[in-house]
């Protein structure tokens, strides 16, 4: 399907050097999406998605002791897809900033970061050769990346297919989650979570993912017989 | 994305325009897959509740649902999570605006739909194209499913 010469660059662990900046780019969407400085005092809560993000403002003023006010333009009391259109918009400023961040930290090596420091993990956590780092970082932010070089992974022969149902089993839950989590997901609902941080879901789901992957780990070594 | 950049590199970006062609994506992102997602939640919850159903769902659901903090109709969140992660927030987050479900029972639900999260699709963008056999769909199907189970747990005892 892939043929061996294909993406000789992203399988070569040292072709990209990690420079300090990575680790600064890193750390910084790290804070950035854990809320850790949310309520930090001074200029460090800048460093805060839901402080960027700020607020709408409000449809007019109240009066004493009377009457409602909408908190934003989608108004109360909507229903249906009228409702969900204007929701929608209410949502996309999130996106759009968790998005801007996110090119910035991929651009300054904030990835790259990950990976070099996932490499060594994978062994220990997942049974899996340092060099499915590359994979499964790009798998972290597109299920389709990670999916093609894992494949190209297999046809060279660097996983066998015990490894290859782990990987699998770690990659099909909640796919691509830094993507669908962090870059979109996060503006969806960060702002309903009544001050419960990113950081505390996101732990539990990655958690969850090597639980999930170790459990067909479990059963791959058992079960399946390696085709030689 | 680490993977294309030694190309990247190749012309100097500055903060701003990364963070535009950034925003230009997450626009991109916002409007032509969110903007659906979303609709079709809400016209789903419209239409739950214009037949009654939801409180079927709710009432059917409500025992399993317990285990983890949450009301029977949280299910229906969790089902539209196997065709489309957004469908199943959208879902999560109209019941929630809708009074239906509180900030805490988002917080226990939304791993468990992102984690069952569109695996449907997945079945053919991710099991398919890394080349695993269709026997053992089933298991990997399993073992999201146990995932979703684990982290609500958790998050039920944590938040």
């Amino acid at each position: 399907m892939i043929s061996k010469d294909k993406n000789p660059v992203e399988l070569n662990q040292d072709t990209v050097k990690v420079g300090i900046g990575g680790y600064i780019a890193l750390a910084v969407i790290i804070a950035f999406f854990s809320g850790i400085f949310q309520n930090a005092a001074g200029p460090l809560k800048a460093l805060d998605y839901t402080n960027l993000l700020g607020a709408f403002g409000k449809l007019g003023k109240l009066a004493e002791g009377g009457g409602s006010l909408a908190a934003n333009f989608r108004g109360t009391g909507g229903n249906g897809i009228r409702d969900g259109f204007m929701f929608t918009l209410t949502l996309v400023p999130g996106v759009i900033l968790s998005q801007g961040i996110m090119e910035n930290i991929v651009y300054y090596g904030g990835i790259d970061a990950a990976r070099k420091l996932l490499t060594p993990l994978l062994k220990p956590l997942l049974g899996l050769p340092g060099n499915a780092g590359v994979a499964l970082v790009g798998s972290l932010q597109s299920t389709d990346t990670g999916a093609v070089l894992t494949n190209d992974l297999y046809q060279r022969g660097q996983l066998n297919e015990r490894q290859l149902l782990t990987f699998a089993a770690f990659q099909f839950s909640c796919g691509a989650p830094i993507g669908n989590m962090v870059s979109a997901g996060a503006a969806m609902w960060l702002t309903m979570l009544g001050g419960i941080p990113l950081g505390k879901l996101l732990g539990v789901v990655f958690l969850a993912k090597f639980i999930g992957a170790n459990l067909m780990r479990i059963y791959a070594a058992k079960f399946v017989k390696e085709e030689k | 994305m680490a993977v294309t950049q030694p190309e990247v590199k190749k012309t100097k970006k500055n903060i701003l325009d990364l963070f535009v062609e950034g925003g230009r994506k997450g626009w991109a992102t916002g409007i032509n897959t969110m903007l659906p997602n979303i609709c079709f939640a809400f016209v789903l919850i419209n239409i739950l509740e214009l037949t009654g159903l939801s409180k079927a769902i709710g009432i059917i659901f409500n025992p399993v649902m317990l285990i983890f903090d949450l009301p029977g109709i949280a299910a229906t969140a969790l089902a539209a999570g196997f065709f489309s992660m957004g469908g199943g927030a959208g879902v999560a987050m109209g019941l929630v605006t809708n009074g239906t479900l509180t900030a805490r029972e988002l917080a226990i639900l939304l791993p468990g739909i992102y984690l069952v999260g569109a695996t449907i699709q997945y079945m053919g963008r991710l099991l398919a194209t890394i080349g695993i056999k269709s026997k053992y769909y089933p298991h990997l199907f399993l073992i999201c499913i146990i995932n979703a189970v684990i982290a609500m747990f958790l998050m039920k005892l944590i938040v």
